[in-house]
């Protein structure tokens, strides 16, 4: 009924099948079919072809779909042990990207999803009728959500070697809350060393301006306007600071999700630079900037008028 | 008078723009001193438990080292590899869940009951009582680790009841009695510590099971005259298809699987460190020669050499980066320290691995980066001074 346009005797490499771990334990490799000759193969594939129905379908990774080379409607052959023993043949529906997993980007995601009772019928083993009845996950989506826990008791409870657990992470055990606040720690640091170096060149401005700042305070301009011109001049430049690096960051944004992607093949995002991130800097940059600026011109401006003006 | 001396003086003289340099480059340096020891630390500190368990070898079951798996025929397996001139010690271990009560009355706790056959010395450390091998003629010998044992309120001597059973679990397997003889840190146990530790016997007694279920892992340490590569080449020859690795193996799976955020982590942010100290010095320099223009002018003018002025920024940008590097070794240790209590707090990790471990080659990778930066900093201030007209800058600062 169908030419096979491309046989490919290949036990696809799959990593873990997402809610079917227990049977997922596939390696890459050739499975020799039962004949060795391509005259006796293709003839043997010709009859088996001719009794059989359409071939089930699966989905394969797209990473899986690069290293071995395949694509969409070829027909692959998969086993559920390194030896082949236990085989069968699928067509390939469609090639998928994987959905990203901050916790595995940096596993080669070779994978295959199909249908559950193909996948029964291909890893339970003949000699174990309850391997039929097993899985490995249950996937439940209750009314209430706010149920989950007392849910997740009761279940565990009346069935002995079950396992329920709650599908969201409470933060307190999440690892990701862990790095947000590595992050946190990691930019206060940077700000720390960067005000310090702010403060440094802003000492270096006001010393500058020394004999300009003289001449305004000999003309009778207050400290305090002086000290106001430098705020306004301050929030200009840090705004302006700011502003640029934000643009910094959205215009290395994408450079930085590529470089990362194309190493970990993988279309996580890492890099995000969100409004509130990016009001959240501003926020910070401004008062440290205004601060730096008051700071370095109070230096001066608190000395005598006369030895501001060298006398 | 030398450039270093011109150098010195110069500092001095602006001393809070000086002060304020060394503080910005020591916080910024021991950024890049922490991302440093983060690069390799975890690597360092993960090979280092693996090291202390004592054993260079471990065979494992399917899963291989991400999953623990039982290993088909692990006694068979184990006493082969016992015969392996090659071998010196081997050890079983199997892991199960269960639920542990000091008294009846009083909560219980889930626990990883952990079943060693064997010497198991370096899996965990005994802190008080003794070792399992020296408690004979306890039918159920058991080590207890120590914050486990400060919940229970219970030390060596004291009986406990385990149920090997996952928590939430309902069993009807009688608990079994064991006596506590030492209480133990476990090499891989996390902060909580919620491990215990017997023997293989009493951990197949506690399972009820018909017969002595496998093991999920086997120790095996090498004879110091073969080596761990030898060990393992012993065991794939006497026993083809069997997963064993050897501690550098386990440490390359890891660096290739599980640390590759952290270094990157520490790549990039060593990188952007790196170019922001520089910036900031370079900018730094720059202004500061733009203001001492006349100054810098009026010293070529009576007779100090454009090598000598260039030397004298060298030594400027040299002293504000040296002595702010070497002020960031002290702070980026104390630095470490917090955000290796940060990064510890993710879940599940061993109590003593550590993210920030010192090793020479930060030190001198450190240096070496400081260096670049002070020179780096310094040359544009330099091309500056070297090709400024004298009499039209003293003119335009001096005169003007």
């Amino acid at each position: 009924m169908m030419e096979p346009r491309k046989r490919r005797a290949v036990v696809a490499a799959l990593a873990i099948l997402p809610a079917l771990a227990k049977f997922a334990a596939f390696g890459v490799r050739h499975v020799p079919g039962p004949c060795q000759t391509p005259a006796c193969g293709a003839a043997a594939y010709a009859q088996r072809a001719a009794q059989a129905t359409e071939p089930p379908a699966v989905l394969i990774s797209r990473q899986l779909a690069a290293r071995a080379h395949l694509s969409q409607g070829d027909l692959v052959t998969l086993g559920s042990d390194p030896k082949g023993t236990r085989r069968a043949v699928f067509r390939i529906a469609g090639i998928y990207e994987p959905t990203p997993d901050p916790m595995r980007f940096t596993a080669t995601r070779l994978e295959a999803r199909m249908h559950l009772p193909d996948l029964v019928d291909l890893a339970a083993d003949p000699a174990d009728p309850a391997s039929r009845e097993a899985a490995t996950t249950i996937n439940v989506r209750l009314a209430d959500a706010a149920d989950a826990t007392k849910f997740a008791t009761d279940l565990a409870a009346r069935t002995p070697g079950v396992t329920a657990r709650l599908a969201s992470r409470p933060r307190d055990d999440d690892p990701f809350a862990v790095l947000d606040r590595f992050h946190i720690a990691i930019s206060a640091v940077t700000m720390a060393g960067g005000t310090a170096f702010l403060l440094a060149l802003m000492v270096i401005r006001a010393e500058e301006r020394r004999e300009t700042v003289g001449i305004l305070r000999l003309l009778g301009i207050s400290r305090r306007t002086l000290l106001l011109s430098v705020a306004v001049e301050g929030v200009a430049i840090a705004a302006l600071g700011a502003v640029f690096g934000i643009l910094l960051a959205f215009a290395t944004e994408g450079l930085v999700n590529r470089i990362f992607q194309a190493r970990y093949d993988t279309a996580l995002v890492f890099v995000r630079v969100t409004s509130s991130i990016a009001l959240r800097s501003v926020l910070i940059a401004a008062p440290l900037g205004i601060a730096a600026g008051i700071a370095a011109s109070w230096t001066l401006l608190r000395r005598d008028l006369l030895s501001i003006v060298r006398r | 008078m030398s450039a270093l001396h011109l150098a010195w003086r110069t500092v001095r003289r602006y001393r809070a723009q000086t002060i304020l340099a060394i503080a910005g480059v020591a916080v910024i340096g021991a950024l890049l001193f922490d991302m440093l020891l983060l690069s390799r630390g975890l690597l360092l500190s993960f090979a280092d438990l693996l090291e202390r368990a004592g054993y260079d070898v471990r065979i494992v079951g399917g899963g291989g080292m991400a999953l623990r798996m039982p290993i088909p025929d692990s006694a068979a397996i184990a006493g082969l590899v016992r015969r392996l001139p090659e071998a010196e010690r081997v050890a079983l271990v199997r892991i199960l869940p269960a639920r542990l009560a000091a008294r009846d009355g009083k909560p219980s706790a889930s626990v990883a009951l952990i079943g060693v056959s064997g010497a198991a010395a370096g899996v965990w450390t005994i802190v008080r009582g003794v070792d399992l091998d020296r408690a004979a003629g306890e039918a159920c010998p058991m080590i207890v680790g120590r914050s486990l044992a400060a919940r229970l309120g219970v030390g060596p001597g004291d009986q406990v009841r385990i149920n090997a059973e996952q928590a939430g679990v309902t069993s009807a397997l009688p608990a079994m009695t064991c006596r506590i003889v030492g209480l133990g840190q476990f090499a891989f146990g996390g902060a909580g510590d919620e491990s215990v530790a017997t023997t293989f016997d009493a951990l197949h007694r506690a399972s009820g099971e018909d017969r002595a279920g496998d093991a999920d892992l086997i120790l095996a340490a090498s004879r110091p005259d073969a080596g761990s590569a030898a060990l393992v080449s012993a065991i794939q020859r006497a026993r083809p298809g069997l997963a064993v690795y050897s501690n550098d193996e386990v440490v390359e799976q890891f660096n290739r699987n599980g640390f590759a955020y952290f270094r990157q982590i520490s790549l990039v942010l060593s990188s952007l460190t790196m170019v922001f100290a520089f910036l900031l010095v370079a900018t730094l320099l720059t202004v500061s020669v733009n203001q001492r223009l006349g100054e810098i002018a009026a010293l070529r003018a009576i007779g100090i050499g454009r090598r000598r002025i260039a030397a004298m920024l060298l030594w400027e940008s040299s002293l504000l980066v040296g002595v702010g590097g070497l002020l960031a070794l002290p702070l980026g240790e104390l630095l470490a320290l917090g955000l290796d209590r940060i990064l510890r707090q993710m879940p599940a990790l061993p109590e003593q691995l550590h993210f920030f471990v010192f090793e020479p080659r930060a030190l001198v990778i450190h240096a070496a980066v400081l260096v670049v930066t002070a020179v780096a900093a310094a040359a544009y201030p330099m091309w500056i001074t070297a090709r400024m007209p004298i009499a039209a800058t003293l003119r335009r600062e001096v005169v003007g």
